[in-house]
């Protein structure tokens, strides 16, 4: 079975964000990056079902600067066996449709039989790569998976939905299936596994050799919003407060109904 | 000059961070109560490979660099510095003469588990009459043809307590001084091995020192490390190396006070301010980060030197480095670890808090391995020759 698993470098969120020079991203210099963290669940998965399978090839993909290998190595050291870096400094300009035309261009004549992605990006949240991939590709599509499993030629996974509720989904290869919290805990990359990532096939490719589309979607301006002011402080008697909490809290909360 | 970390140097450090934060940090504070690293850090560091971070894969290692072994002690010693002074006395101690030393079977039956975390390792040093003094160990062995027999006491024995493998130093003729010196592969579960106590510490409560008495023990002559007469050469060559692990044990607990105070600083307050605005809590902080600053080049360029002595690195300047790297980033930690507490006020002195833990753990770093009075007669010694 041909795997490939689509990651991307994101910034530690816990970093202190600053908007770019050009008003319309944050700016990239001095943040520590990181895998997206639902993307670490897609590698994850991808890795325990070719432990299962026994005999399977995942392929870790991700768009981006230079810096975007160590995400591929870590990819690596988990347990994926080739990895691809398609270059690109301009990565963060890219809208969802390019990074999914640059994904399906590559994957487009290699076979494979199931894409996991995150479900969404960390830093941009459009949650879209997945879906137009499939749309791209012509494969069938599972977003916000929670629990997977593959059975003759089908996969069989769970989705949350809002509310408390889950799905269960089926569908037939190829699929495309978007990873969410919840679908696995990502196991350290040990030691050991770190040295034999080193040894493993990393390829660069050039983003111009895959891309030939102008943004759909552009984006205006990024900004930092107006810190909210801090909470209500309600004053007088107590079984007046009282009363007013439990109006706010059934107004405005769904704690009380 | 090259300051940066290799991918894998990174990749280990975010590893082992991750480990340490998530799975030892919540549980050190138990670790110094209890007196006991629980078996189950003790499997998940075992997975994860840190027992053998440099010893090669085909003798059940990692295969990384020195440094990346000298950033494991650090990341771990940062939130427990019991686990970090396991990994250190096991790699340097015990892991790494036999790797150095070692022949080929001896590797393959007593490394391969040692680097892979099987068994715990350590070294039979240390006696009531000889530390620093090495070569005046009074445990002696006798050549009795298909074996020795090995009597004598060992106390400070760092991970003695896992009664696992350790490596013996004893004479075989005293009045040899250094030169009658052997060291052996033991097997602490051998007939005669009594581990008559663990002893109560100060700090790194959380690790075994122990005390053994050797009584006719039957050590099989395969079980000789290098040739006869080389024991004190092995012990030094362990000292050597295991001055850099200290170092980043020291480091890591400089780094994890430093830390907590910082975090600290920032969120206590005090007459209407955080103490973070005080200037004389500022400068506090300024003159921790710059000693840290200061200890961490030191640990790194010495493990870089070990790392490239094949390269063209200088075996004097890695003698010299390492030692001024213990005994810097030794003091380093008693001095932040102080300050931390100091900038915690009164509930630095309270456990809970876990200040006052560091501050206890700091101290034996200016003490093992040579103590900091030994590393000045090394460095001393270098530049005076």
């Amino acid at each position: 079975m041909n795997i490939l698993v689509c990651i991307k470098q994101v910034p530690d969120m816990e970093s202190k964000f600053k908007i770019s020079s050009d008003g319309q991203w944050y700016e990239q210099s001095d943040l520590t990056f990181k895998i997206n963290e639902y993307d670490e669940y897609a590698i994850e998965e991808a890795v325990r079902l070719k432990e299962k399978l026994g005999s399977a090839e995942v392929v870790a993909l991700s768009i981006g600067p230079e810096r975007t290998k160590e995400a591929i190595r870590k990819a690596l050291a988990i347990g994926a066996d080739k990895g691809v870096h398609i270059h690109d400094d301009e990565s963060h300009k890219k809208d969802s449709f390019q990074i999914a035309t640059i994904i399906a261009s590559y994957a487009k004549d290699k076979n494979f039989d199931i894409i996991f992605l995150g479900m969404q990006s960390q830093d941009r949240a459009s949650a879209q790569v997945g879906p137009i991939l499939s749309e791209l590709l012509g494969y069938n599509c599972i977003t916000t998976i929670v629990s997977f499993e593959y059975q003759d030629g089908k996969v069989n996974v769970k989705r949350e939905l809002e509310g408390g509720i889950k799905a269960k989904v089926s569908a037939k290869l190829p699929v495309v299936l978007t990873c969410q919290l919840g679908l696995n805990t990502v196991r350290y990359p040990t030691l050991p596994n770190i040295m034999k990532a080193k040894k493993k096939e990393l390829i660069t490719i050039n983003v111009n050799e895959l891309l030939n589309e102008q943004p759909r979607v552009i984006n205006l301006k990024a900004y930092i919003p107006e810190k909210k002011k801090g909470g209500i402080i309600l004053e007088g008697k107590s079984d007046e407060v009282a009363d007013k909490l439990i109006s706010i809290l059934k107004e405005k909360t769904q704690v009380l109904r | 000059m090259n300051f940066q970390l290799t991918d894998e140097e990174r990749m280990v450090q975010d590893t082992v961070r991750s480990f340490a934060q998530k799975e030892l940090k919540p549980i050190a504070s138990d670790i110094d109560k209890n007196h006991k690293i629980p078996d189950s850090i003790i499997k998940g560091l075992a997975e994860l490979g840190l027992f053998g971070v440099y010893i090669p894969q085909e003798y059940g290692g990692a295969g990384l660099s020195f440094l990346s072994y000298a950033i494991t002690v650090e990341e771990i010693s940062k939130v427990c510095a019991s686990t970090g002074v396991l990994i250190s006395a096991h790699t340097s101690l015990c892991a790494n003469p036999i790797y150095e030393f070692g022949t080929k079977e001896q590797k393959e039956k007593y490394l391969i588990p040692l680097a892979s975390g099987q068994k715990i390792g350590c070294i039979l040093l240390t006696e009531p009459e000889a530390g620093s003094d090495a070569a005046n160990v009074s445990t002696t062995v006798k050549n009795e043809g298909d074996y020795y027999i090995a009597n004598g006491n060992k106390i400070f024995v760092t991970n003695g307590g896992y009664k696992d493998i350790g490596i013996l130093i004893a004479t075989h003729d005293k009045s040899l001084r250094h030169k009658g010196i052997d060291a052996f592969i033991l097997d602490l579960k051998s007939e005669g091995v009594e581990l008559q106590r663990n002893e109560d510490k100060m700090g790194i409560r959380g690790t075994y020192t122990s005390v053994f008495a050797l009584e006719n023990i039957k050590i099989p002559k395969e079980n000789l490390l290098g040739k006869e007469g080389e024991g004190f050469k092995i012990a030094m060559d362990c000292l050597d190396g295991g001055r850099i692990g200290i170092a980043a044990q020291a480091l890591g607990i400089a780094e994890g006070a430093y830390e907590k105070a910082l975090e600290y600083a920032k969120e206590r307050k005090q007459f209407g301010k955080t103490l973070s605005e005080f200037q004389a809590i500022q400068f506090k902080l300024a003159d921790m980060a710059m000693h840290i600053e200061a200890a961490k080049l030191l640990v790194y360029e010495s493990a870089w030197i070990k790392d490239n002595l094949k390269n063209g690195a200088s075996y004097n300047d890695l003698i010299i480095k390492s030692s001024m790297a213990k005994a810097y980033a030794s003091e380093t930690a008693t001095y932040v670890t102080k300050e931390a507490l100091q900038i915690h006020g009164g509930y630095g002195y309270i456990a809970e808090y876990e200040i006052e833990r560091m501050y206890r753990d700091a101290k034996i770093t200016e003490i093992y391995e040579g103590t900091n009075e030994v590393q000045r007669i090394v460095i001393s010694k270098q530049l005076l020759k």
